[in-house]
C-alpha cells in the first residue's frame, strides 16, 4: 500500500480530505467533556479563576486605583501568596493542552481503534486534524467560560462596567490565552504521534513545557553570559547582552505569552523590546496606547506562535501519515 | 483861649492813655471828669473772623460814692450792634458801690455783609454827674478758607494694554481747616480707577490744614484696549472745593501671539518614519501687528519638524496665518504619545509656545511580515498534505 501510494500518488487521493472531519471533531469534543480528566481539569481551572480574581478585587477595591483600566488590572494584580490570573495561565494552560492531547493517536492505536476508525471513509488528514481541533475547541470552550466567569466576578466585584477599549483588550487576551494553547495541543499532538506509550508522550510534552517554565530563562542567562561576556562594562556590550539574552528568551512560548498579555493587559507598556532613555525622550510616560498599536507591538509574537504552532501541526501530519497502523 | 487849652488837654490826656493802654496788662477807661467811674476789660483790641459776633467782659466800677450808671456805646461802626448783659440779661445800667465793681458783658455783632478791617468802639458809661469812656478795637480778618490743589510730577504714562498705569499725585489742602476729601475719577471707558493711600484703597480721607497727601492712582485696564491716548479726570472734593487732575494714558499696541491647532486642538496622530503633515495656527491677538514671526520647535531627538512656511512676514492685528508643519518621526519611534513644542517669536520678541500632543503609531509593515510567516508555514503543511495525504 505505502508502495503504491509512493508510485501513483493521484490514483489513491480521491474525494475531499475534509470529509468526516466534523464528526471527529464532535466525537472528540463529546469525549474530552465528558471525561474525568476533563472534570478534573476544570475544577483546577475554575478555582485559580475564583482565586485569583477575588484576590485581585480584594486589592483593587478599596484600594482607590486611579488607573482607567481598572478591568484589566483584575487580570494581572496579584494577592501574595497567589500569582496574577495571566501567571496562572502561563503554566495552566499548556498542562490543560497536553492532558487533552497526550493520548489521542496513541491511546487510539492501544486500544486498536485507529484501524476501525480509518476503515469507514475517513481520511488519516481528517482525524489527525479532527483530533487536535476537537482538543484545541475543547481548550478554547474552556477558557472562554474561565474568561466569562473572570469578567462577571469583575463586573460585580468592580460595579462598573468595561470600556470598548477594555473589552477589545480582553478579548484579544482570551484570544492569545487560546493560541499559546493551540501551540501546547500540536506539540501533544505531535508527541501523541511520535510515541507509543501515552505515558511516553506525556512525559515528553511535560518535559518541554518544565523546560521552557523553569529551566529555558536559566539557560538563557548562561548562554548571554558565554557569548557575549562583558569585558569593558562598555553601553554596547551590555546592550549586546541584552539583545542576545531577549532574542532568545523568546524562543520559549512562554515569553511570547507572557509580554503578549503585559501588552495587551498594560496599555500604558510602549515596547516589549529594548528602551534607552534617547528613545523616550519627549515621550508622554503613561498614555494609553490604543488597542491597534499594542497589537501590532505583540503581533510577531502572535504570528510566531501560530507559525510554530502549524509547523508542529505539520510535523505531527507527516509523522502521523508515515506511520503503519495497522498492527 | 482856655477852651482850646483845655481840648488840648483832653485830646493830650487820651493819647497818653491810649499809649499807656499796651504797656499794662489791661486798659482802664479814662476818667473823663475825674468822676471817678472807672471801665476795664482785659482784652481791648482784638481779632476776630469776619462774621464773627464778639463778647468782651466789661469791669465797671466806681471810686467815688454809689452810682448807677448808663451803659452806652459812644462811637460804632456802621451795621454792627451792641448790647449789654448782666445777670444773664440784656441791661441798660449797672448799679456799682463805692469801690466795688461789676462785670457787664459787651456783646458786638457784626454787619450783614461784613468787610474785613479795623473797627473801633467806645464804651460809655455815665450817670448825670460824671461819665467814662473805653475804647475798644477789633481786628476784623477774613479767614484763609480751605482750599484744595492737586499736583503730580508725571501726569503722562505710557504702557502696554495689559499694564497697570500707575500715577503718583499729590493733595494739598491750604487752608485752615480740616476738610473731608472725596476722590472721584472720570475714566475712559475700559478703566478701572483706584485710590490709594498709604497702600490701602480710599474714596475718602480726613485731610488737615496745611496737609499734604500723596494719593497713588491706579488706571487699570479691564479690557483689551486698542492702542491709544486715554485721558482721564481725577476730582477731589471737599466740601464745596474742588480740585482736579488731568491724567493721561498712553496704551501702546501689543502683539499677542498664540499657537493652536485647527478648531484648538492640540493632538495629532504621526506615523513613525513617515512625513506627518500638521496643521498649526499662529494668531495674533494683540493690538499691534507682529513683523516677523519666526517658527521654530523641539521634538525629542531624531524627529525632523519643518515648517511651510518657515517666517511669516507680518501677521495684522486680530489675524491669524496658518502653517503647514511637517513632522517625521524616526524610523525605529516606539509608539505612544510624544510632545512637541511648536514655538513663534516675533521680531519684537514676543514669543509664545504650544505644546502638541502626538501619538505615534509604529508602521504596519512588520505586520504584514507576521503574516507571510504563517504563510510559510501553511505552505508547509500544504506541501506535506501534496506528499502524505489522504491516506
Amino acid at each position: 500500500m505505502v508502495q503504491e501510494v509512493n508510485k501513483s500518488p493521484k490514483q489513491s487521493r480521491e474525494g475531499s480530505p475534509w470529509k468526516g472531519l466534523g464528526a471527529v471533531i464532535a466525537k472528540e469534543m463529546a469525549d474530552h467533556l465528558t471525561s474525568a480528566r476533563m472534570r478534573i481539569l476544570e475544577i483546577l481551572i475554575i478555582l485559580t479563576a475564583a482565586g485569583t480574581s477575588y484576590a485581585a478585587l480584594q486589592k483593587l477595591v478599596g484600594s482607590g486605583s486611579q488607573n482607567e483600566f481598572l478591568y484589566l488590572e483584575l487580570f494581572t494584580t496579584a494577592r501574595e501568596p497567589l500569582p496574577a490570573f495571566v501567571g496562572f495561565l502561563a503554566f495552566l494552560v499548556p498542562l490543560v493542552a497536553i492532558s487533552l492531547v497526550f493520548d489521542a493517536i496513541n491511546g487510539e492505536f492501544n486500544q486498536r481503534t485507529l484501524s476501525r476508525v480509518l476503515s469507514q471513509p475517513i481520511y488519516r488528514d481528517a482525524l489527525l486534524l479532527g483530533k487536535f481541533l476537537g482538543a484545541f475547541a475543547t481548550l478554547a470552550l474552556v477558557l472562554t467560560a474561565i474568561w466569562l466567569l473572570v469578567f462577571g466576578v469583575g463586573l460585580i466585584g468592580l460595579g462598573v462596567p468595561p470600556t470598548g477599549q477594555e473589552v477589545a483588550r480582553i478579548l484579544l487576551f482570551l484570544l492569545v490565552t487560546v493560541i499559546y494553547g493551540g501551540f501546547w495541543t500540536a506539540l501533544g499532538l505531535w508527541f501523541s504521534t511520535r510515541f507509543r506509550q501515552p505515558a511516553t508522550a506525556a512525559l515528553g510534552s511535560i518535559a518541554v513545557w518544565l523546560f521552557f517554565t523553569a529551566f529555558w530563562e536559566i539557560l538563557v542567562s548562561l548562554f548571554a553570559q558565554g557569548l557575549r561576556p562583558i569585558q569593558y562594562g562598555l553601553l554596547e556590550e551590555v546592550l549586546a547582552r541584552a539583545k542576545l539574552e531577549m532574542f532568545l528568551s523568546r524562543i520559549s512560548p512562554n515569553t511570547l505569552f507572557v509580554e503578549s498579555t503585559i501588552a495587551l493587559l498594560k496599555p500604558a507598556v510602549r515596547s516589549l523590546g529594548l528602551v534607552l532613555p534617547f528613545d523616550l525622550q519627549g515621550a508622554i510616560l503613561g498614555a494609553p496606547l490604543p488597542v491597534s498599536q499594542s497589537l501590532l507591538m505583540i503581533w510577531p509574537h502572535i504570528t510566531g506562535l501560530l507559525a510554530v504552532t502549524i509547523m508542529i501541526f505539520a510535523l505531527a501530519y507527516v509523522s502521523f501519515q508515515r506511520q503503519e497502523i495497522r498492527v | 483861649m482856655k477852651r482850646i487849652i483845655s481840648m488840648l488837654m483832653i485830646i493830650f490826656s487820651a493819647v497818653f492813655l491810649f499809649a499807656a493802654v499796651p504797656q499794662q496788662a489791661f486798659a482802664r477807661g479814662n476818667d473823663l471828669s475825674g468822676s471817678g467811674i472807672q471801665l476795664s476789660t482785659t482784652y481791648p483790641s482784638q481779632f476776630v473772623e469776619l462774621g464773627e459776633s464778639v463778647t468782651i467782659k466789661i469791669d465797671v466800677g466806681s471810686t467815688s460814692g454809689d452810682r448807677i450808671l448808663q451803659l452806652g456805646l459812644a462811637d460804632i461802626p456802621d451795621g454792627w450792634t451792641a448790647s449789654f448783659r448782666g445777670g444773664g440779661k440784656l441791661v441798660k445800667s449797672v448799679y456799682v458801690a463805692e469801690g466795688s465793681s461789676e462785670t457787664v458783658s459787651l456783646r458786638l455783632d457784626p454787619p450783614q455783609d461784613p468787610l474785613s478791617g479795623e473797627y473801633t468802639f467806645v464804651v460809655l458809661a455815665e450817670d448825670g454827674e460824671a461819665r467814662a469812656e473805653l475804647p475798644i478795637t477789633l481786628s476784623v480778618q477774613e479767614k484763609v478758607p480751605a482750599a484744595l490743589e492737586f499736583s503730580i510730577d508725571l501726569p503722562t504714562i505710557k504702557g502696554s494694554p495689559k499694564s497697570t498705569f500707575r500715577y503718583s499725585a499729590r493733595l494739598e489742602n491750604t487752608g485752615d481747616e480740616e476738610v473731608m476729601v472725596n476722590l472721584t475719577a472720570d475714566a475712559p471707558v475700559g478703566f478701572l480707577t483706584k485710590f490709594k493711600l498709604s497702600g490701602q484703597e480710599v474714596t475718602s480721607f480726613q485731610l488737615g490744614p496745611n496737609q499734604t497727601k500723596t494719593i497713588n492712582i491706579e488706571l487699570d485696564p479691564i479690557t483689551e484696549l486698542p492702542a491709544g491716548t486715554y485721558s482721564c479726570k481725577v476730582y477731589a472734593t471737599g466740601g464745596d472745593m474742588q480740585a482736579s487732575l488731568d491724567l493721561t494714558a498712553e496704551v501702546t499696541g501689543q502683539q499677542d501671539l498664540k499657537i493652536s491647532g485647527v478648531d484648538g486642538r492640540l493632538s495629532s496622530k504621526a506615523t513613525a518614519g513617515k512625513e506627518n503633515a500638521l496643521t498649526v495656527l499662529v494668531t495674533n491677538k494683540g493690538t499691534a501687528s507682529a513683523l516677523g514671526v519666526d517658527l521654530s520647535s523641539s521634538a525629542p531627538a531624531g524627529w525632523t519638524v519643518s515648517f511651510d512656511p518657515q517666517e511669516i512676514t507680518e501677521i495684522p492685528a486680530g489675524d491669524q496665518v496658518e502653517v503647514n508643519v511637517k513632522l517625521t518621526p524616526p524610523d525605529k519611534t516606539v509608539a505612544g504619545d510624544y510632545m512637541v513644542t511648536i514655538r513663534s517669536k516675533s521680531a519684537e520678541g514676543a514669543s509664545e509656545s504650544a505644546d502638541f500632543r502626538i501619538t505615534v503609531a509604529t508602521s504596519t509593515l512588520w505586520g504584514i511580515a507576521g503574516i507571510a510567516l504563517i504563510a510559510v508555514a501553511v505552505g508547509v503543511v500544504v506541501v506535506a498534505v501534496t506528499r502524505f495525504g489522504r491516506r
